[in-house]
């Protein structure tokens, strides 16, 4: 642990737009993901872990939700005397408005950078689940000497439309970063997580500025491999990118196996929510549940199958769901039949109702619907 | 110090022996309730509803478990400002140290702790019980009726009312009369271990008990009976929602299983009276394809794959292929290896059960009616393959492998 030596900073909005209405009145750090927790959930623990005890929360719009879910940051024991959890949201200065982008972003908080006294930052983004030890990270950067440590998973490229960087690596240095390419098969794609000296940071963000850029990744990073040691840091774990609503299903329903579980959910590195003291889950009699993950608070006295329910769910007598991703609060009438859905937030399905998606793509039911 | 109306005490530092092997780590207000509450979450969670935010609890016996609980009083908001949930344990003084001796003791020695706040009324709470309740209200009569003791009550049945502190009280509430364990009893107003006091008065009584040689320093056997002699007046609080006393095995588990009964008005999902308790960070429950769940009440953490029926799985704990839990109470982190059988039993915190291994009987399997009663496996133990641990049987140390016990 060096506590108090490494500054967090976790962009909330950076790939909003890839997750359709799920992004619609929320930022994608606000997310429900897995039952019980939002996107942010990672990021901050995966911090906490590491022994940060200060991080920089950067949001753009939509963040009421965020704010919601955050509150004092206790759930994170980020609510502290010293560092705990800063939001830091746009319109910071008279003249400045929504920032066009990371770099506009840390620009914009510059403020906060120059009064931390943190040696080193990690920044990253909210639209990854993944259980990462950032302490380790961390500690190769610092022993390696680099100017700049960045994350990566070798596999399949994600989806992505430029944003996301594909790497090459000799001995651990970068010395290729590529974007906007059409990658087939396999190869090592950053992960949105970058550790840096705080010095070093708001330079390059100074400079890059001036010459009017706006992409961290792309204009401050891949024109720099050759004046930066870029140093790679892989990942060897679970790692689930929310790309599109379908890489969204699918990074839920992965879950269903027990060693994606057991790496998400790891047991030295905790994921912490915010907590809401619903009781344990209940199930009736002829309740019937067969490869589901369940949060606490449901009342479940129908079948469920392949499904992910959130926490306050409740299934009446008779209904049926199956392959499904309901969120929080969600009450399914006696009955009903659902088949390949993602449902949002505090929807009403009616007795003997029925709604069927296909495997290929999940229908989407709106937050607060009445079916 | 700015001045605090009402002062909540709650005493926490009973061992519950009857609870057995249970409490042999842990105080009884700490032992694990209703799949991942405590205890003391239901009296510390009804004062943070109640609107009361200066809590004192008074620990004793194996505080350890208890302390790390209770930390800042976060779980159930009561990190405040001002006053905020207070540990005090028994403390040496400049005229030597005592443990608590009674209850009224406890309180006593603690007087200090509680004139800090300058209080109208202390609340006098114990943290042996199962209940949903607003102490504003009872406060609001104390006030109303100028009182100087209230004590909460329920209306038990006679035969049940042996075994309490009875209250007989007139018509208008005012109590001539306490009976403990009476073996005719009066009335059906037995005393739930509630009070309300106007600190002056009760300062006085608690203070004249300590010089009373021979007392044992009781609220219930001591200053109640005083309070009454001297004339005070003291006024009945009717209660009439749930209350279980949680002393004993069976209530225990009684009252675990109460949860599962539709018939009982136990509502802890009511978001206008939530039970707080304290959060480890854990992923949702895993029910896999293998797993038969019925009428059941199961916890974050868990991964199910055998048979559960009528049964409450606390926090972490796992369930394996073919492994039965039937009317038993998994206590967070045990463990049910595959093809082992569990019924009405309580395996504690941490407990395995090995493969083939079976634990408890039902009363139908159990030869001698007179000798049928829930199983308890302590806490960290192992029960090893084919063993078999009987009906009633308290397991204080690990079960060797085939062995029947």
């Amino acid at each position: 642990m060096r506590n108090n030596n490494v500054l967090g900073i976790v962009f909330a909005s950076v790939g909003d737009e890839k997750l359709g209405e799920l992004t619609s009145r929320r930022s994608v750090a606000s997310v429900p993901f897995g039952g019980r927790y939002r996107l942010i959930d990672f990021s901050l623990s995966n911090l906490v872990n590491a022994g940060i005890s200060k991080v920089g929360l950067i949001t753009k719009s939509n963040y009421q939700s965020l704010m919601d879910h955050v509150g004092s940051a206790k759930s994170w024991g980020l609510d502290r005397k010293n560092g705990g959890l800063h939001i830091l949201p746009p319109y910071g200065r008279a003249s400045s408005g929504v920032y066009v982008g990371q770099v506009d972003a840390l620009y914009g908080i510059k403020h906060f950078l120059r009064r931390s006294t943190e040696q080193y930052a990690v920044i990253c983004n909210s639209n990854v689940a993944l259980n990462i030890d950032i302490a380790d990270m961390i500690e190769k950067h610092i022993a390696s000497g680099a100017d700049v440590t960045v994350a990566y998973k070798h596999g399949d490229l994600p989806k992505n439309d430029g944003d996301i960087m594909s790497l090459t690596l000799k001995d651990g240095r970068v010395n290729r970063i590529m974007m906007y390419t059409e990658h087939k098969g396999e190869c090592d794609y950053g992960l949105g997580i970058t550790v840096i000296s705080r010095v070093l940071l708001m330079s390059l963000v100074d400079k890059a500025v001036a010459a009017n850029k706006t992409d961290f990744a792309r204009d401050i990073l891949m024109p720099n491999v050759e004046n930066l040691v870029i140093n790679g840091y892989e990942h060897k774990g679970v790692v689930a990118v929310m790309d599109s609503m379908q890489g969204y299903v699918g990074a839920n329903m992965q879950l269903l196996a027990p060693s994606v579980r057991a790496d998400l959910f790891n047991k030295e590195r905790p994921v912490y929510t915010k907590v809401k003291d619903s009781m344990p889950t209940r199930y009736g009699i002829g309740a019937n549940i067969t490869n589901s993950l369940i949060a606490d608070g449901c009342v479940i006295e129908g079948t469920v199958k392949n499904s992910i329910l959130f926490r306050g769910v409740k299934v009446g007598k008779g209904a049926c769901v199956e392959n499904c991703i309901i969120m929080q609060g969600t009450e399914i009438g006696s009955g009903a039949d659902l088949k390949y859905l993602t449902v949002d937030k505090e929807v009403k399905v009616g007795n003997n109702r029925s709604l069927c998606g296909s495997p290929s793509y999940y229908v989407y039911v709106n937050k607060g619907t009445t079916v | 110090m700015k001045k605090t109306e009402c002062v909540a005490m709650l005493l926490a530092g009973g061992q519950g022996s009857r609870l057995g092997v249970l409490t042999q780590n842990v105080a009884k207000p700490a032992v694990p309730y209703g799949g991942k509450y405590r205890i003391i979450d239901f009296p510390l969670s009804n004062c943070a509803n109640s609107g009361i935010d200066t809590v004192g609890v008074l620990t004793q016996y194996q505080p350890l478990e208890l302390n790390d609980y209770i930390g800042s009083g976060k779980t159930w908001d009561l990190d405040r400002l001002e006053g905020g949930v207070h540990v005090l344990p028994p403390y040496q003084k400049s005229t030597g140290s005592d443990w608590y001796k009674g209850t009224a003791n406890a309180i006593y020695q603690n007087i200090g702790f509680i004139e800090r706040y300058d209080p109208e009324y202390v609340l006098v709470l114990s943290g042996d019980h199962i209940y949903k309740m607003d102490y504003s209200k009872m406060i609001k009569q104390h006030k109303a009726t100028g009182s100087d003791c209230t004590i909460a009550v329920l209306n038990v049945t006679l035969e049940e009312a042996k075994r309490f502190g009875i209250m007989n009280a007139n018509p208008d509430g005012t109590i001539y009369e306490f009976e403990e364990k009476p073996a005719q009893p009066k009335s059906t107003l037995a005393s739930m271990g509630i009070y309300v006091f106007t600190w002056a008065k009760l300062k006085k009584y608690l203070c004249e008990d300590a010089e009373k040689e021979g007392s044992s320093n009781d609220f219930g056997k001591d200053v109640i009976p005083a309070m009454l002699a001297g004339g005070e007046k003291m006024y009945v609080f009717r209660f009439d929602d749930y209350w279980k006393d949680v002393g004993t095995v069976e209530s225990l588990w009684d009252a675990n299983l109460d949860l599962l009964n539709p018939n009982i008005d136990l509502n802890l999902a009511d978001p206008g009276w939530k039970i707080y308790s304290k959060n480890e960070g854990l992923p949702p429950q895993y029910i896999s394809a293998d797993a038969k769940i019925e009428n059941s009440l199961i916890s974050e953490g868990c991964e199910v794959c055998g048979n559960v029926d009528f049964s409450i799985l606390f926090s972490n704990v796992t369930v394996e292929k073919d492994a039965k839990v039937m009317y038993s109470l998994i206590m967070p982190g045990a463990k049910i290896e595959s093809g082992a059988t569990v019924k009405y039993a309580i395996v504690a915190e941490n407990a395995v059960i090995k493969s083939g291994a079976v634990v408890g009987e039902s009363p139908e399997e159990c030869a001698d009616l007179d000798a049928w009663g829930i199983a308890v496996i302590g806490d960290g133990l192992t029960v090893n393959k084919n063993a078999t641990v009987s009906a009633k049987k308290m397991v204080t140390e690990d079960v060797k492998e085939g062995a029947k016990i």
